[in-house]
């Protein structure tokens, strides 16, 4: 889907034209159709990922071999990377306040740091499935138990790193084309919005991956 | 669009900003002293997750109709979803409600 | 609020073949193409199934041609057991999938929704073309599915595991034939999703100077719900489509249980479960029925208030119904799945929702009838064609109330009285709508009238053909006949083939009955008699453009101001009896 996000605002017509007023009903909702369109995707994506930990969560509760995998090193590089990924939410904010006062060069600067701290966040993350591979993960079996296990872990966390990279690709395209001008704040605003999503969907990955399956 | 909360004080974006973290921070220290428990770990995610929606998605500052719009419905699906579990446990035990 | 841009017309109107027809941004074209999509789809699906009712009948005759096109399916034309199954899965996710959610929802409403609302275009053109095209690159590589490999699935359009996830070794088309099947299913999802983003995005901000959301016509209000239902539905499935393309490719185990046995060897997965994919299937099935009836339900009220002349007794009641609906849709999943090994407690669980959708529906059904009753309603294809929709809701839900209740459900699940039942009330109701819309709106989408007498004509063939078909399947089901037998030969079913003969025969005749409104819509296409601007007399907003079919702005540079609310019929005029919503000036109280 992110090759599809991406096109929102790249292809939508009314980059420029504003002449709705008047001639048209309010938005019962008083934001860009733009904005509400990335509400709505966001939903929608919630019910995905969602219908992911459903699915997770039916195949653990009737494995009667449930592995506890997760070593403290793994749990506190989850707490690394939840920091990382919260810091960028914070960061993101801060480039739509600078697109909002019309700081180009700013908001251009905080969302290249926002997208470093994606890829930094994706980095960590490959090195942890690197270390479950190394030790034998794979999506179809594990030396420690139902072979689910790396079935759901690969595919949520597989699923959500993907939404981080369509991120961190629609933050550089986006803080690009803001600073030469193509694009306006609200597309800062929505992409931010995105970020948060994917911040959000990662705060309940680590407590249903890391946490439920960490080693006791 | 929601100007005066943005361009306000960012005082509540960073208190939030350590709310989440802390939140994080005490999950994991509870899942490790205490053992992981599933609604406890579940309110915490809800919290935070309340706090990016509110705060860090502005949604707190938008018309109130618009949070009518995304939030109960998103919810009323995530949560008949949970008509599943049943069949859950009944296939590991081959009976109904068994844990 | 400066940059609340809410306009559309950016784009000027193109001139070049390719921009004006093919990848056209406007949503006229747009709507044009999807009708033209459902329309291929409809015709090869309905194809198949003259081939599986052939078959049925005649298990030994050869089709012809077919040989050619399944050397292993058909040898010589002769469908065997497992083809039949291959015909009947790419009937039912044609006939779901790219007829009954593309046309009356992706077609008619992206041609009339913008119009209706008083918008230049959708909000999002780009995207609007780009969900059409994606749906058309799911519609070729699920047709690609028969000439590949060892041709298309076999598991049905419910795709159900663990038969579509254990791969070739569970039967002719389990190979690439499924992993195709699981593909245009993830690639339609994004475009259902992609539509319906536009939808909700074109009605909430593109509403024109008057238009407030209680002034839209129903089958306005029909597409905006619905839009609502499969943006929530299509994101369960796509990760369901997904997990079982990872159960294909990579050997996961998400819908495979241990120890299964196909193919005369232990499959080498374990700790999954099939109940799963029901679950998630379901999750978006159910929703998925109602965003193909309640289009159809929309256009059919739309269409009998301007024919009846008078409101509906209450157009109002008949929006909360349609909401009932769409919110009771993802309560009820569960109710496919009685007799899958569900737990009994969910049964019941879910059986109650599922009676309560019996409410709504009946309400709205009890509105047409009291509304029908003492209207002077002109009989013309369309109408005739709502009171077809309206025969087929009724006689088709009626069963609906025997398979919601799970100890009746033990006896009927999986037999004819389903399928009769999903025919008719999803199905042959939607299509009606469907051909409704179509006689009604032909003049607004070409200038000119469809022929009424052989509208009549085809709406009384269909009217009794489809009747004559699926009426048999309740008794075929209540006698025992369990669905997906490819024949019936030396068991107790034997005393039922010379129902299935009937029926047959009847299939066979409905659909050569289809061949007249085919030959209606090309004939009417180029010679009809020219269409006035409003031929109906009706008085919603698509009937005010300034031609049919309408310019590229659908307006002509003008912006239309609302004065009405959408149903100002029996009421004294300049015009006659009726007010459209832009005339200004006092109307009737609402």
């Amino acid at each position: 889907m992110s090759q599809a996000d991406l096109a929102i605002e790249s292809l939508s017509p009314h980059g420029a034209e504003a002449h709705g007023a008047g001639v048209m009903e309010e938005s019962p909702f008083a934001i860009p159709s733009s904005k509400l369109v990335m509400w709505l995707f966001i939903i929608s994506d919630a019910c995905t990922f969602g219908a992911m930990l459903f699915a997770y969560g039916f195949i653990r509760n009737s494995a009667a071999d449930w592995p506890q995998v997760f070593e403290s090193a793994s749990i506190w590089n989850s707490l690394l990377m939840t920091f990382i990924l919260v810091s960028t939410s914070l960061t993101v904010l801060f480039a739509v306040k600078a697109a909002q006062s019309e700081d180009r060069a700013g908001a251009f600067r905080w969302t290249m740091v926002t997208a470093a701290g994606g890829i930094l966040f994706t980095l960590l993350h490959i090195r942890e499935w690197l270390s479950l591979i190394g030790q034998g993960a794979r999506l179809f079996q594990n030396p420690w138990g139902s072979p689910m296990f790396g079935a759901a872990f690969f595919s949520i966390t597989g699923l959500h790193m993907a939404h981080v990279v369509g991120g961190v690709v629609a933050l550089i395209v986006v803080g690009l084309s803001y600073r030469s001008g193509r694009y306006a704040a609200r597309h800062i605003e929505i992409w931010a919005l995105y970020w948060h999503f994917v911040d959000l969907v990662w705060m309940f990955v680590v407590p249903l991956i890391y946490l439920l399956n960490m080693k006791r | 669009m929601s100007k005066a909360s943005t361009s306000g004080s960012m005082t509540s974006t960073y208190l939030v900003y350590g709310a989440i973290l802390l939140i994080a921070i005490v999950q994991v220290i509870a899942a490790m002293a205490m053992g992981p428990s599933l609604w406890r770990m579940l309110l915490l995610a809800a919290i935070q997750a309340y706090l990016a929606v509110m705060f860090f998605m502005h949604l707190r500052d938008e018309k109130p109709t618009l949070r009518l719009a995304l939030i109960p419905g998103t919810l009323f699906v995530l949560v008949m979803m949970n008509m599943i579990w049943a069949d859950s446990f009944r296939l590991a035990v081959m009976k109904p409600f068994a844990k | 609020m400066s940059d609340m841009s809410v306009h559309a017309a950016v784009h000027g109107a193109p001139t070049s073949f390719i921009r004006k027809y093919v990848f056209s941004l406007d949503h006229k074209i747009i709507g044009l193409q999807y009708y033209a999509l459902a329309l291929v789809a409809v015709v090869t699906g309905m194809v198949l199934s003259w081939i599986m009712r052939v078959h049925l009948v005649w298990p030994n005759a050869p089709i012809p041609g077919l040989g050619a096109l399944a050397k292993v399916g058909a040898p010589g034309g002769v469908v065997t057991p497992e083809y039949y199954l291959q015909l009947m899965t790419m009937h039912g996710t044609l006939m779901v999938f790219f007829v009954l959610t593309n046309a009356p929802f992706a077609a008619f409403g992206n041609y009339f929704l913008p119009i209706q609302i008083g918008a230049e275009d959708m909000a999002f053109p780009r995207f609007n073309m780009m969900s059409f095209w994606t749906t058309f690159v799911a519609f070729c590589i699920l047709i690609s599915a028969f000439f590949v490999g060892d041709g298309p699935p076999l598991s049905g359009w419910t795709g159900y595991a663990p038969l579509s996830a254990v791969g070739k070794d569970a039967g002719p088309g389990q190979g690439i034939g499924q992993s195709l099947w699981g593909i245009s299913i993830f690639v339609f999802c994004i475009a259902s999703l992609l539509g319906s983003l536009n939808f909700i995005a074109t009605t909430l901000d593109l509403r024109t100077k008057g238009m407030t959301l209680s002034r839209m016509p129903i089958v306005t209000w029909a597409w905006f719900i619905t839009s609502c239902i499969a943006l929530l539905a299509f994101a369960v499935l796509m990760p369901a489509c997904l997990l079982l393309i990872l159960d294909r490719v990579t050997g996961t185990s998400f819908f495979i249980p241990a120890g299964l046995n196909v193919g005369d060897h232990i499959q080498p997965h374990q700790g999954g479960s099939p109940l799963l994919w029901q679950h998630l299937f379901w999750f978006f099935g159910h929703p998925e029925v109602y965003i193909a009836i309640l289009p159809a339900i929309g256009i059919v009220s739309h269409i009998l208030i301007c024919n009846m002349r008078k409101n509906m007794l209450s157009h109002r009641v008949l929006i909360y119904c349609m909401m009932a609906i769409g919110f009771l849709s993802y309560m009820v999943w569960g109710h496919h799945m009685f007799l899958s090994g569900m737990n009994p407690f969910s049964a019941l669980v879910f059986s109650f929702p599922t009676l309560m959708i019996t409410i709504p529906a009946t309400i709205m059904t009890l509105i047409w009838l009291g509304s029908l009753y003492g209207s002077n309603l002109r009989i013309n294809s369309a109408s005739l064609f709502c009171l077809g929709f309206i025969s087929m809701f009724v006689s088709g839900g009626v069963s609906g109330f025997f398979l919601a209740q799970p100890s009746i459900d033990i006896y009927l699940h999986a037999t004819y009285f389903v399928v009769g039942h999903f025919h008719m009330v999803m199905g042959v109701a939607a299509i009606m709508g469907v051909f409704a819309g179509t006689y009604f709106w032909f003049p607004k989408m070409t200038g000119r009238m469809m022929n009424e007498t052989l509208g009549r004509w085809h709406f009384f063939l269909t009217l009794i053909g489809t009747y004559a078909i699926f009426m048999p399947f309740h008794y075929l089901g209540l006698a025992g006949n369990v669905r997906r037998y490819s024949a019936f030969q030396d068991d107790f079913l034997v005393p039922l083939i010379p129902v299935h003969k009937f029926i047959t025969y009847a299939a066979l005749f409905t659909g050569a009955a289809q061949l007249i409104f085919i030959a209606n819509l090309v004939y009417s296409r180029f010679k009809g008699p020219q269409a006035s601007p409003n031929p109906w007399e009706c008085t919603s907003l698509e009937w005010s453009t300034p031609s049919s079919p309408p310019p590229f702005d659908n307006f002509g540079g003008q912006h239309p101001v609302v004065h009405h609310d959408p149903y100002q019929y029996g009421v004294k005029s300049s015009t006659g009896d009726y007010i459209m919503q832009t005339s200004p000036g006092p109307g009737a109280a609402s």
